[in-house]
């Protein structure tokens, strides 16, 4: 069989250079397949609070509010914990404010914003830390959420939740088995940092390879697994004629 | 030991092989399809008011909506075709794509607004830039094929173009979903593949991917165990 002589070799020869590749993928890949992608989502981290609004705690009118901001926009009333706020875009900005006092309450401050993400967070674990973040998101934080506190959770896996500095949101929320999946991603991808050009050039290059190494990887299948599966017979009588079987097996083997 | 190695790596190429093939040819195929065409909005717009939106103070105050509608967990005030609107949260899901129930309330008059077929196919309309009209409109109960996230009841308004495309707004809120077209479902058609979504459960946690996961890993690790002997045996020599 020419075919899978030739495969044989191809087979071998590419998967020296990217069967290591072949190996991140499956690694990578098991990794976002196993774990449950809502769970990576951190979306058991946070709990969707169903409370209702009373209309009878809106003491500070919408339309004294009006009048304090005659320019405000898209106004929204909202539960923050257990009180009832209004948020409203006031000339490009977004405002807070206390629906009973018509107290200011962005830019949100520390304790205030400890306190929502306690409330929205699912366990009982203590707050390690409370940051502000104005500039410079970390890696997985979205610039658009900024000003943001960060709040983060004393957990084996590290849970932050991140809390809007103008609108009280909590907004996004990473732990570690989602900076971790991010990374498998970019393993998988073959996003290994750099120029994202270079690394679509890179994972086109690869991929093409890991093609005609998958491709002769079947054929090696069919010449060596399934055609002597079907046929038996067949290949006893014709290897019987030249050569005992035995040693047909053992140079099998070697490969 | 190599015996084994072999063994696993031969008998786990018949069990995933086809599916490690069909891996590698949709991974290369996001590589090198158009993922701007892929997006499904190549005749998407953004819906500009075509008259100015009245001021908040000329609405209905929000005080007197939240006593007509007590149960509500959030009121918002959105633009539906240059139109206020509150939009009343009574059930809210972590995202806005999760099961959530709402009313919609005009904000000059005080109406409960249903999002029934003709508002549905206006706002369409007021998304679309393509050359087609719409050819028909259909109220879908997820699972919806082209946004399998959706877990809302769906308008679907499809337009006669050459791309297929379909517009999907939201019965409860009048929110537009998405766009899709032929070039989406062709990317969604490999990412199925790739994900072995063949029950179309819009995720890839299934379990006949983490079988085949599995088994894969077997697959590449015999084979490294089997390269690596290779080349400690000197089987790597350029004849």
């Amino acid at each position: 069989m020419k075919l899978a002589n030739i495969s044989k070799k191809v087979h071998k020869w590419l998967m020296l250079f990217i069967g290591v590749q072949f190996v991140i993928w499956s690694v990578t890949g098991a990794y976002m397949v196993f774990f449950d992608i809502d769970y990576i989502h951190g979306d058991s981290l946070v709990v969707t609070h169903q409370n209702t609004i009373k209309p009878e705690n809106l003491t500070f009118t919408s339309s004294a509010l009006y009048k304090r901001f005659p320019n405000a926009k898209k106004l929204s009333v909202d539960l923050l914990i257990d009180r009832e706020i209004y948020r409203f875009s006031n000339n490009g900005q977004k405002v807070t404010l206390d629906a009973r006092t018509g107290e200011l309450l962005s830019p949100i401050n520390k304790s205030l914003a400890s306190a929502i993400a306690k409330h929205a967070y699912t366990g009982n674990d203590d707050i390690v830390s409370t940051e502000l973040i104005t500039e410079n998101p970390p890696f997985e934080l979205s610039a658009r959420h900024l000003p943001v506190w960060q709040i983060n959770f004393d957990h084996f896996s590290s849970p932050s939740l991140y809390v809007s500095a103008n609108t009280g949101e909590v907004v996004t929320k990473r732990h570690s088995f989602w900076r971790l999946f991010d990374w498998m991603f970019r393993f998988h991808i073959m996003e290994y940092g750099g120029e994202s050009d270079v690394s679509n050039w890179l994972l086109f290059i690869i991929s093409t390879l890991a093609l005609i190494a998958a491709l002769s990887g079947l054929v090696l299948t069919y010449s060596r697994v399934v055609r002597p599966f079907i046929f038996p017979q067949k290949k006893r009588k014709s290897s019987a004629k030249k050569t005992p079987r035995k040693i047909k097996l053992s140079t099998d083997k070697q490969s | 030991m190599m015996k084994w190695v072999r063994k696993i790596h031969k008998w786990g190429s018949l069990l995933i092989g086809l599916q490690v093939l069909i891996w590698v040819i949709s991974g290369l195929t996001f590589n090198v399809i158009d993922h701007e065409k892929a997006s499904g909005n190549t005749y998407r717009q953004k819906m500009i008011a075509k008259q100015p939106v009245p001021s908040g103070v000329n609405l209905l105050s929000v005080e007197k909506i939240l006593q007509s509608y007590p149960d509500t967990i959030k009121l918002t005030q959105t633009t539906l075709l240059s139109t206020p609107y509150y939009l009343l949260t009574h059930k809210k899901g972590l995202y806005r794509h999760l099961e959530n129930n709402y009313h919609l309330v005009n904000a000059t008059n005080g109406q409960l607004t249903q999002v029934d077929e003709k508002f549905a196919a206006d706002i369409a309309k007021a998304s679309y830039s393509g050359p087609g009209n719409i050819a028909s409109v259909t109220l879908l109960t997820p699972p919806i094929d082209d946004f399998l996230i959706q877990k809302n009841p769906t308008w679907q308004i499809n337009f006669s173009d050459e791309l297929e495309t379909s517009v999907y707004v939201e019965q409860g809120s009048g929110r537009l979903v998405g766009h899709s077209n032929s070039d989406k479902r062709f990317a969604d058609f490999f990412f199925m593949l790739h994900f072995m979504d063949y029950g179309s459960a819009g995720n890839f946690n299934s379990i006949q991917i983490m079988l085949f996961a599995f088994i894969t890993l077997w697959l590449t690790l015999s084979g490294l165990i089997w390269t690596v002997h290779m080349l400690s045996k000197g089987k790597y020599n350029l004849k």
